[in-house]
């Protein structure tokens, strides 16, 4: 199912994941990496359920984040705070420690923003956001997603009929099934070519090299889109201020400072319209989800005087 | 009459390829005006193609050209490419090869972005397009999820989006099954209809499209043989005694044998009313069916289904299901059915290229699992593949019938066990197949019909007790069908059995020994071709719909002819 955000400009989408990631790349501060990690978590399990998303976290995030933030303090020496030294006789210190799961955080993060995107960002919005920079490369991109499901499909078919006539490439000895694997790559390229000129002869029937190509696309900027592109300058406008300012300073070398905690105002309106700026698809998400049931809700109310006959 | 109803007019055009001293076009002179349907045909070869790629200048192949083709008046190389894709459509004979991008959508606005139009413009297009040929449904899938026959619908509405004045049609429906080609044919009709666009065509199925072409246009050798509407094609072929009649719709092939007065029937109701008529006037009474007699021979039996279910995964549902067949010593089965009822799925399960999950296959009373792959493959099952050209490895086809047998080199090795020698072997294998003069050939550039022998060429090297074919008659013309067949009767006078999947009705019923209907995941009934046939009343041949009145065991047109030429 496509979740509301998806169905906006894409664009839109796009701001958004850089966004998102470029200040969990970019930034280091303990609490803006902690929004981004829950909102990212929350927006994945919106994506793609949260049974998935723990899933995904567990096998390929937690052991990122585990070996990460082991290996930042085996390695950096830096920081006063001492906690004890290495058999090699390095010091082991705790800003490097402290060092180390602020990047295991910054990784985990981008993963779970990357794996939001590869849902909402789909070939064809790529291709279409690339075809407005560059219109002949956007082009081939949409061949290649013709041609490679088609070449695989063909290979099977080829790899088939050479089956039958005793030559695979799964059984045998090694040589042979080099050499059978060979013939079965080398029908393929032959009928690949082949093909190709018709394929080229269909894109001059319809006026392919001709000068002045446009690429048509089905997405619109409308008004919904307006006002959500206001909101997105409106929060990260706000993030990137405030963190300009100083507000959201922080570093690790030599000593730890993290500036903005306590809350000050600065440093409250900076977290707050970044969670906000994160949190903006998931609000959409659950806003659609609320109106649907009330709609249910109303047209059952509606109807439950008459019809409803199993209804005892 | 002026020159602006003239869309097309091609004089005195001579044209050879660079090569060969014949020529591929020798003097054809054509008018189309507009909005004419016309409908091209002609053996294999005879030039139809050649003389359509003339019609589009950035497909015309090179050679040596003479005379004249003006479109609208104006000498077609003047035009411009951005004119001529504008102006005149091309759908080609290949639906997968046309299609460039990776979205429904995306194809059909392909060659308006190509002509450079605005986002608002080319929106207002794609929807009516997608509108008018029924698109909405598949609109945003992708290319590689569409059947056959909407793969060909997209490519004819992606040259549609372009508002062609003309559309020139290359056997558009060779590779798909009888029911999209029908509709795609049925399509291409409503669009003359509807929009005055106009149609030039090539076709194999001519009894879809007789009844709504204006002027038919037999070609021969390079050369316009007839032109006229279709009744008049039929007479005039019929005092030539031509032998373009085996191409022909089944009444008219009828018509043709037999002695009439009357005008030449298109279609099977036409039929049926010129051979009531004719009945009438000779006062021919209708035959009673007569009990067939069952020749009951006991023969062996090779292959068995016994209880086969198959499906892809686990979650998908069953394609093959409780499937039994029996095929004997020596026969032609031909099993036929509906496109996606799972008849390439029993072939490939009797191919063992996929397992039954439950349920046995018996190949000559022994599992077929047990056998190892070079006992099943060389000397036991053929299987020839649907799409000839997934064998060809080499560069001429002599090298490629070498190959088969490990190569040109006079020695024996595991591919090539017996006692005689290659060049023997081979000898005999080109003259069964009827490839001799075409051995220097590359196998790419022989035609639809050539190709398909040398892939049951090469088949045949392996020396195969039963031969599996998907299809081997899909996009052949009546020559190369009748060609094919004579190769088939010979393997079976030599005893070889053979096992076919078909759409092709005519075929089964004029060549098969038994017939199967298959359906929902098993055979429905099996039975001798006029017993098959005569008991179905909208699955049979166009000669049993047209005589069923008077003859019920009436198959093939030649059943029909016997009979009229006995009374």
């Amino acid at each position: 199912m496509k979740d509301t955000f998806s169905t906006y400009h894409p664009l839109l989408n796009l701001l958004y994941f850089i966004g998102t990631i470029g200040v969990t790349v970019f930034v280091t501060h303990p609490v803006l990496l902690g929004i981004s990690f829950v909102t990212a978590i929350i927006y994945s399990g919106v994506l793609r359920g949260f049974v998935k998303t723990l899933k995904f976290n567990l096998i390929f995030a937690l052991p990122t984040m585990i070996i990460v933030a082991l290996i930042n303090p085996m390695f950096n020496h830096y920081g006063v705070t001492t906690l004890g030294y290495l058999s090699n006789g390095n010091p082991f210190t705790l800003e490097s420690c402290v060092y180390g799961l602020v990047m295991a955080m910054m990784l985990a993060c981008t993963l779970i923003w990357f794996a939001c995107y590869t849902e909402v960002m789909t070939s064809d919005k790529f291709i279409y956001l690339f075809g407005k920079v560059i219109p002949s490369l956007s082009l081939v991109l949409s061949m290649c997603l013709r041609f490679v499901p088609m070449f695989v499909r063909q290979l099977n078919v080829i790899s088939d009929g050479q089956k039958c006539v005793g030559r695979s490439a799964s059984n045998g000895s090694v040589i042979k099934r080099a050499k059978h694997g060979i013939t079965i790559f080398s029908i393929l390229i032959t009928w690949a070519l082949e093909n190709a000129i018709e394929t080229a002869d269909s894109m001059k029937c319809r006026g392919y090299g001709e000068k002045g190509r446009t690429a048509f696309s089905l997405y619109y900027f409308d008004r919904r889109d307006l006002a959500c592109l206001l909101f997105m300058i409106a929060t990260y406008g706000m993030t990137i201020w405030g963190a300009v300012q100083g507000y959201a300073y922080s570093s690790y070398n030599p000593i730890i400072i993290v500036e903005g905690l306590p809350l000050t105002l600065g440093s409250f309106l900076v977290f707050a319209s970044y969670a906000l700026f994160c949190l903006m698809p998931t609000m959409m998400e659950l806003y659609d989800r609320e109106m649907w049931k009330m709609r249910r809700k109303n047209i059952e109310k509606s109807a439950a005087g008459g019809f409803r006959l199993w209804e005892v | 009459m002026g020159s602006l109803d003239r869309m097309l007019e091609i004089r005195d055009l001579c044209f050879s390829y660079p090569t060969e001293e014949k020529r591929a076009l020798n003097h054809v002179n054509l008018t189309v005006k507009e909005g004419e349907f016309i409908v091209l045909c002609g053996k294999s070869g005879c030039g139809k193609s050649t003389l359509l790629s003339h019609m589009k200048t950035p497909l015309t192949p090179h050679g040596k050209r003479k005379g004249e083709i003006l479109f609208k008046g104006k000498p077609l190389h003047e035009m411009s490419n951005r004119e001529q894709s504008q102006q005149i459509g091309f759908v080609l004979q290949n639906p997968d090869n046309q299609i460039v991008t990776d979205k429904v959508w995306h194809e059909l606005a392909f060659g308006l972005e190509s002509l450079g139009l605005p986002n608002e413009e080319i929106r207002i297009r794609v929807a009516e397009m997608a509108s008018y040929f029924g698109i909405q449904g598949w609109f945003y899938k992708n290319v590689n999820e569409l059947s056959g026959g909407q793969k060909q619908l997209l490519n004819l509405a992606s040259i549609m989006a372009m508002h062609p004045d003309m559309l020139i049609l290359d056997e558009p429906t060779s590779q798909l099954d009888p029911i999209a080609a029908s509709d795609f044919l049925e399509t291409v009709k409503k669009i003359n209809r509807d929009m005055g666009t106009t149609i030039i065509l090539t076709e194999h199925r001519l009894e879809d499209v007789f009844p709504a072409a204006d002027k038919v246009i037999v070609m021969d050798k390079g050369e316009i043989l007839a032109e006229g509407d279709p009744a008049y094609i039929g007479k005039t072929l019929k005092e030539q005694n031509h032998q373009m009649f085996l191409a022909m719709p089944v009444p008219m092939q009828i018509y043709s044998k037999v002695k009439s007065d009357e005008d030449c029937p298109i279609t099977v109701r036409d039929g049926r009313q010129w051979l009531d008529h004719l009945c009438q006037e000779k006062g021919i009474e209708p035959v009673h069916k007569a009990a067939v007699m069952q020749k009951k021979k006991e023969k062996r039996v090779l292959l068995e289904c016994q209880d086969v279910w198959f499906r892809y995964e686990k979650e998908t549902p069953d394609v093959v299901k409780g499937l039994n067949m029996k095929l004997y010593e020596g026969e032609f089965y031909c099993l036929l059915g509906g496109n996606g009822t799972g008849k390439t799925t029993t072939l490939s399960l009797i191919s063992r290229l996929r397992k039954p999950y439950r349920g046995k296959i018996l190949l000559n009373g022994k599992d077929i699992r047990r056998y190892s792959d070079k006992e099943l493959f060389r000397g036991y099952l053929g299987v020839l593949p649907q799409n000839p050209t997934t064998l060809f490895v080499k560069k001429t086809v002599e090298l490629e019938l070498y190959e088969m047998i490990g190569g040109i080199k006079e020695k024996k090795n595991d591919e090539f066990e017996i006692d005689m020698t290659k060049k023997e072997v081979v000898e005999g294998i080109v003259k069964l197949t009827h490839l001799e003069g075409l051995l220097h050939r590359h196998p790419y550039d022989l035609s639809g019909g050539e190709k398909q022998r040398l892939a049951l060429a090469k088949i045949l090297l392996l020396r195969p007790k039963v031969l599996l074919m998907d299809e081997p008659t899909k996009g052949l013309d009546s020559y190369f069908k009748e060609e094919f067949a004579q190769i088939l009767r010979q393997l079976l006078a030599q005893g070889v059995t053979i096992f076919m999947i078909s759409h092709d009705i005519e075929f089964c019923a004029s060549f098969g020994d038994r017939c199967g209907l298959f359906f929902d995941g098993s055979i429905v009934a099996t039975g001798i071709p006029v017993d098959f046939f005569t008991g179905n009343n909208f699955y049979t041949t166009a000669a049993n719909r047209m005589a069923r009145k008077y003859l019920p065991e009436a198959v093939t047109g030649k059943d029909v002819v016997e009979w009229l030429q006995k009374m």
